[in-house]
């Protein structure tokens, strides 16, 4: 780390000095107020710049696959027999018990316990870690999945993902550091809050109202085309451009926001490329489209996510998180379940294969989790009510261990009994796992340092590999 | 108090309950603990209440009963007030609220009690009676953690005293000039103190361009036109002081005064026309708040009378039906904050609310942060508990009516404040046919909901319950839509004028006073009740004391507004310093608590508030004053010497270089290309579109539609703001932000560079300045920059101008475009060229 200040004018000589356009200091001089006013922060040259972890990371970007409605843990990765048993039977005063209609059966040398909604995902048995005592504050939809964005849904705070890019810059000066794909509403879920709008995702498609899609179309980003000039016409204006700038910053002698400016305009000239052609999944060969099931009517939309994803972190996004949704099975669960997974398993299990075979899944850490999961007692018949006591999520990847059944519920797959982990110690495990102490990653505003975990959370040490 | 008793609370039938009601919305009144019943309503309690409960309700709602449902107990008063899985189901006063008695009445069909039969009617009255009694209720309290806690206060408020912003502001004595052979004002004579001590000195003064560009985006938030320009800089050259104080009083008299000061209000009032979070509500009168301060900042309306108006206008005496409107909507400032319509505890989003309310208040009048206080004392800040529950006693003892359309997912509406004439209505009016079609819409709804419910019955009656579970679905879209008809319908008279409604503040009939509550938890209070009041720390002399039957908000709002409180001046003039400079004196300007900055210049703060005060509390004679300055015509010229000293210019040796404000720049864009439409637009887009749900029935798309007016007017839902102020970081409407960040990242250069808005503002000033001032060469060059800089070319700028339309048409021909078309072109992306530049969006 450059112990020198960032605003010492040497730099401003170095620029003058530089012949070859502006690239060579990318980001640099975008601190924005607060941002200098963080010791953290100001300690790195630019806020988006590769940034030092507190310890040596495990993991170096995150994909994390954000299922909105709360999907059932018992009928997915929590495997209850006893539930099955005692199917019909009364329960701590709810509706009558309902064992999962779906089978499980041992996967991998590892013998997990996986639904047979999974039969694709079951081959990646040995990469997943099932981390099945997860529970969260409240049993609503809006505020479960806010808190699993920032940590707290009573008041607006950063998301999981602008902390990350806080915590650790990026890596490709060509795209955003932090995208979300076809989000739902709610920008609070990848907003900065308090911290500089920098961190904020770029959402890319937005989902219509239930429809997580990322159609070709979709995958685009405003802006990112100019109606009427060529590429070389537009390199003609922003080489005038940049000669206006270049006089200003001569005549300001010392201006880094005027140099900020001018790498800004470089940034998304070349974005206008880089970014589409990340996006562009066309040139993919037919064997990897195939894998993903970008073809079939079921899996396209999640698969065109799914091979997004794999294509930003390969170009360097520190984080990037996919939508899917309907997960909210109150009623109808045996179809509903069946259709969601169709939809997710094939393009899951291809991402983890495909990050394997590219040797970037040992340091990807790889989540699929919603918001909550589902009561072991059914609702309408053939529903499950919320459960925010204890459900199932997991991860893989960087840093975690493969193969691993962490925590559980009671035997009816109520409520987490042993190894509880709450939102913020996965939050916390999160950041550890990127190299970042959740203690120490804070931000100040209002009069007290923020952190992600509040004054909260422990890192799960058990999952790690 | 003339004419506040006229001022009826209009009760908008949107809801067929909400008529029953005296006051829907009778907070968390006083729990009364059983010693405190009175022997009838014991009486009461025990004769009709308690053998209903075991009949009817205890067999699944009890702990002894067969089985627990809905995870709802009834046999304690703690269980049935915090409820079951749906939400609370006795909220004392409330019987909206309380779903014991929805449920009772068969009114919703997704809730009814018992299952199997309807309770007699006298039954059912018996409970109603019992709820607008308050619930009252002998059976012993079970506390959550055993035994209830007592609160301890832990603050030492007097040590906490001893903080400097709680010290009143003394009058500083006027340094000596200290630098320069030039007159110094008071302001400049503390600065340059303060610069002798750290071996600086100032810049000059800047030239006549710079300063009349910085003046006229400082004041109204555009830039100057070319002949102000020409009529200024000469002036200027010739008589510096009074070319200054003619363009200052120009400036002040402007519109573009109030619009611009107006917004930075905004910023700090966390202004917005939604509610925000989840469900997201549109505030369709909330721009009636806007337009409010738009005027106040315009008619320099005095800031003590300013932050009483915003308080507690509704409790101030009116003269005249404007002055009674203007009083009004100022208390819009208290409702016009984020909301969780979705919060299914009423007692959690009252409490949620008030802490809102707190937190707004202190921040944006007092520069502290009380809300802190809410789950615990804090070491860092003298403000207990105990201080905080005092004012949230006062805000619980006051209504906030912000209005939005019931729904499934709103049972928060409130009812609005109807305006006096001449109060306009927001929206348009409709016709009568528009009125009628709506009316049968509504009645179509409401006689298909009879319907359903009729036969969700007979399928209950017959056992099918897997029916009567299809059909319920059916009435949830259905009462969405009939809430937002409804709602609808009452913002129109039957003639189809749109009612003038306001969201605003009124006080409760019965105030009270708030219980403290362990770590802020509603299901968590102690026994303790804290005397509404305000904060200990500052007490000013002359403070009067709440009466029993007041609310106390007009109390709080003179405690704030008494030139005796050490806070209030100081925090608005230092906005104001930092809205001119960049920087406040004290940089956390939303913070003068312990855990906030020191302030650069104490002496100038003080006499600043104390100067602030003796004017009146004029807003445009401190404006003025700081125009005046030499420290404000200082050039921001870079001295290497001095920035090595103090690179943040914390004792302002120069002026700061300032980025404009996201509405600045677009403002610009359109005043250069000539397309400003300087108009006010009648209300805003979101009045028109009237009530709704962003996502659901008000889309994105219908929001963000451009205009030419200036942008302060541009609809403001949050998680929705216009994509030209987002990107250049507007304010977060969702936090009270008295500053804002400063970021440059690559989607402003792709929005500068690609979008419609840009390209066909870059489109108009390339016409309306070949063609319609018939400009051409260095004339039309000389133009574009002074438009676009405030300036003119620098010989080799328009030598490179021309260098650039020749290389751009010989390279537009190259790839074979027609020559008439380059040239076109050509002059287009010139004049964007100078909107995406750095200087067009920085100050010097």
């Amino acid at each position: 780390m450059n112990p020198q200040p960032s605003f010492l004018p040497s730099r401003r000589l170095a620029l003058q000095t530089a012949s070859s356009g502006f690239g060579y200091l990318a980001f640099s001089a975008l601190a924005s107020l607060s941002a200098q006013k963080s010791a953290w922060a100001s300690a790195a040259p630019s806020p988006l710049a590769p940034k030092t972890p507190h310890f040596a990371p495990k993991a170096k970007r995150v994909i994390f696959l954000a299922m909105q409605g709360g999907p059932s843990h018992v009928d997915t990765f929590d495997y209850k027999p006893q539930l099955s048993k005692d199917t019909g039977k009364s329960a701590r005063g709810f509706a009558k018990l309902l064992g999962s209609p779906f089978s499980f059966s041992p996967q991998g040398e590892s013998g997990l316990m996986i639904s047979e909604l999974f039969p694709h995902l079951s081959g990646h048995a040995d990469d997943l870690c099932l981390v099945n005592s997860m529970h969260t504050d409240l049993p609503n939809h809006p505020q479960a999945t806010t808190q699993m964005h920032t940590g707290n849904f009573q008041f607006v705070r950063p998301s999981l993902g602008a902390w990350t890019l806080y915590g650790l810059g990026t890596q490709n000066d060509s795209l955003p550091g932090f995208v979300t794909l076809a989000p739902p509403n709610g920008a609070q879920n990848y907003g900065s809050a308090f911290l500089p709008a920098v961190y904020q995702g770029t959402p890319i498609g937005r989902a219509s109202r239930n429809r997580f899609v990322a159609t070709q179309e979709q995958t685009s980003i405003k802006n990112i085309k100019n109606p009427q000039l060529s590429k070389d016409l537009q390199r003609v204006q922003l080489d005038f451009v940049k000669s206006l700038n270049q006089e200003k910053l001569k005549r300001d002698e010392y201006h880094p926001e005027v140099e900020g400016i001018i790498e800004s305009y470089e940034l998304a000239f070349r974005m206008q490329d880089e970014l589409p052609d990340v996006l562009n999944i066309s040139d993919e060969p037919d064997s990897i489209k195939d894998l993903y099931g970008i073809n079939d009517n079921t899996t396209g939309s999640f698969a065109r996510q799914c091979l997004s994803a794999r294509r930003l972190a390969e170009a360097g996004v520190r984080f990037i998180q996919l939508n899917h949704g309907n997960w909210d099975h109150h009623r109808n669960l045996k179809a509903g379940l069946e259709q969601n997974c169709a939809q997710i398993d094939q393009p899951i299990a291809a991402l983890l294969e495909d990050l394997k075979q590219r040797d970037m899944l040992k340091d990807t850490l790889v989540i699929w989790a919603g918001e909550f999961g589902r009561t072991p007692h059914g609702q309408n018949g053939n529903g499950r009510d919320h459960s925010n006591k204890g459900y199932s999520l997991w991860m893989a990847g960087g840093g975690v261990q493969g193969g691993l059944r962490f925590g559980s519920t009671d035997e009816h797959g109520y409520q987490a009994i042993e190894d509880k982990v709450h939102i913020h110690d996965w939050h916390a495990t999160i950041l550890h796992l990127l190299g970042l102490n959740h203690e120490n990653l804070t931000f100040p505003y209002a009069g007290r340092d923020f952190r992600l975990t509040d004054v909260h959370g422990s890192v799960v040490k058990g999952i790690l590999s | 108090m003339t004419q506040t008793t006229d001022m009826k609370i209009r009760s908008i039938p949107f809801l067929l309950l909400a008529s029953f009601f005296p006051s829907s919305l009778f907070c968390v009144a006083q729990e009364m603990s059983s010693s405190q019943l009175t022997s009838e309503q014991e009486k009461f309690f025990e004769n009709k209440i308690r053998p209903a409960l075991v009949k009817h309700c205890y067999k699944c709602h009890a702990e002894e009963g067969d089985k627990v449902k809905g995870g709802l107990l009834l046999d304690t008063r703690d269980a049935s007030r915090s409820g079951g899985d749906s939400g609370p189901a006795v909220v004392p006063f409330d019987l909206r609220e309380s779903l014991l008695y929805v449920a009772i009445t068969y009114e919703d069909s997704s809730l009814e009690m018992p299952p199997k039969y309807k309770l007699e009617d006298e039954v059912i009255a018996d409970f109603r009676k019992w709820i607008e009694m308050g619930a009252p209720d002998p059976r012993e309290r079970i506390h959550p953690e055993g035994t209830p806690q007592e609160y301890t206060n832990t603050i030492d408020i007097e040590e906490g005293r001893e903080h400097w912003a709680y010290q009143p502001p003394q009058s500083p004595v006027v340094p000596a000039a200290a630098e320069k052979d030039i007159p110094l004002s008071s302001i400049d004579a503390f600065l340059s103190k303060k610069r002798a001590e750290k071996g600086l000195t100032a810049n000059e003064a800047a030239d006549g361009y710079t300063l009349l560009r910085r003046l006229t985006f400082d004041l109204t938030g555009l830039p100057p036109t070319s002949e102000e320009i020409a009529q200024f800089v000469p002036a200027y050259e010739a008589h510096p002081e009074s070319a200054i104080a003619e363009a200052v009083s120009r400036l002040l008299a402007s519109p573009g005064f109030g619009e611009r000061w107006g917004r930075r209000w905004l910023d700090v009032a966390r202004y917005a026309e939604s509610t925000g979070k989840e469900i997201n509500a549109t505030y369709p009168h909330a721009w009636r708040y806007r337009d409010y301060v738009i005027d106040a900042f315009q008619s320099d309306k005095p800031f003590d009378e300013f932050l009483m108006e915003q308080i507690a206008g509704d409790l101030l005496p009116s003269e005249t039906p404007e002055e009674l409107i203007e009083n009004t909507v100022a208390t819009g400032f208290l409702a016009i904050g984020v909301k969780g319509l979705n919060e299914q505890n009423a007692r959690q989003f009252r409490f949620d609310l008030v802490d809102e309310q707190i937190d707004v208040t202190t921040r944006a009048f007092l520069g502290t942060t009380a809300a802190c206080a809410r789950c615990h004392d804090h070491k860092s800040d003298p403000i207990p508990m105990s201080d905080y529950y005092a004012m949230a006693g006062i805000f619980l003892s006051s209504e906030t009516l912000f209005g939005t359309a019931e729904a499934l997912q709103n049972r928060k509406a409130t009812e609005l404040i109807s305006l006096p004439a001449p109060a306009e209505a927001g929206a348009s009016s409709k016709s009568l046919a528009e009125m009628i079609d709506l009316e049968y819409q509504r009645d179509l709804v409401r006689e298909r909901l009879a319907d359903i419910n009729t036969q969700i019955r007979e399928a209950r009656a017959e056992g099918n319950t897997d029916q009567a579970q299809r059909l319920r679905l059916q009435t949830l879209g259905l009462n969405n839509r009939a809430g937002l008809l409804d709602r609808e319908i009452a913002s129109f008279s039957d003639d189809g004028k749109a009612h003038p409604l306001a969201m605003g503040m009124a006080d409760r009939p019965a105030p009270f006073d708030s219980q403290i509550l362990i770590r802020g938890e509603e299901d968590n209070p102690t026994e303790e009740r804290a005397p509404r009041g305000f904060l200990q720390v500052i007490p000013t002399p002359d403070q009067e004391s709440i009466g029993p039957d007041e609310s106390g908000r007009l109390q709080m709002a003179e405690w704030m507004a008494s030139p005796e409180n050490p806070l209030t001046a100081r925090v608005f003039v230092n906005r104001v310093w930092s809205w001119m400079f960049g920087e406040g004196i004290v940089s956390s300007v939303d913070n003068f608590g312990p855990t906030g900055d020191q302030p650069s210049h104490p002496e100038l703060l003080d006499y600043l508030a104390l100067r602030f005060i003796e004017l009146d509390w004029s807003v445009k004679d401190v404006v003025r004053e700081i125009a005046s300055s030499q420290a404000y015509r200082m050039s921001s010229d870079y001295n290497a010497a001095h920035f090595e000293k103090d690179p943040e210019n914390r004792f302002l040796w120069r002026m700061s270089k300032r980025r404009l404000d996201a509405e600045s720049i677009r403002d610009a864009t359109l005043a250069v290309s000539g397309q400003l439409d300087t108009e006010r637009p009648h209300a805003s887009l979101v009045a028109e579109l009237g009530d709704g749900f962003v996502g659901r029935n008000v889309s994105e798309s219908q929001i963000n539609t451009e205009n030419r007016r200036r942008s302060v007017y541009l609809p403001i839902v949050r998680g929705l703001v216009p994509e030209s102020l987002s990107l250049f970081d507007f304010a977060d409407p969702n936090l009270i932000a008295g500053k804002r960040e400063i970021t440059t990242v690559p989607s402003q250069a792709l929005y500068l560079m690609n979008s419609d808005f840009v390209i066909e503002n870059a489109e108009a000033m390339a016409k309306h300045l070949f063609q319609d001032l018939d400009l051409r060469g260095s004339a039309l060059i000389e133009e574009a920059f002074r438009r676009c800089y405030s300036r003119s070319p620098s010989p080799e700028e328009a030598s490179k101008t021309r260098a650039y339309v020749e290389r751009f048409i010989a390279t537009a021909s190259d790839s074979g475009m027609e020559a008439q078309q380059a040239r076109a072109l050509a002059l287009t992306t010139f004049c964007q060229s100078l909107i995406c530049s750095a200087e067009f969006r920085y100050l010097n």
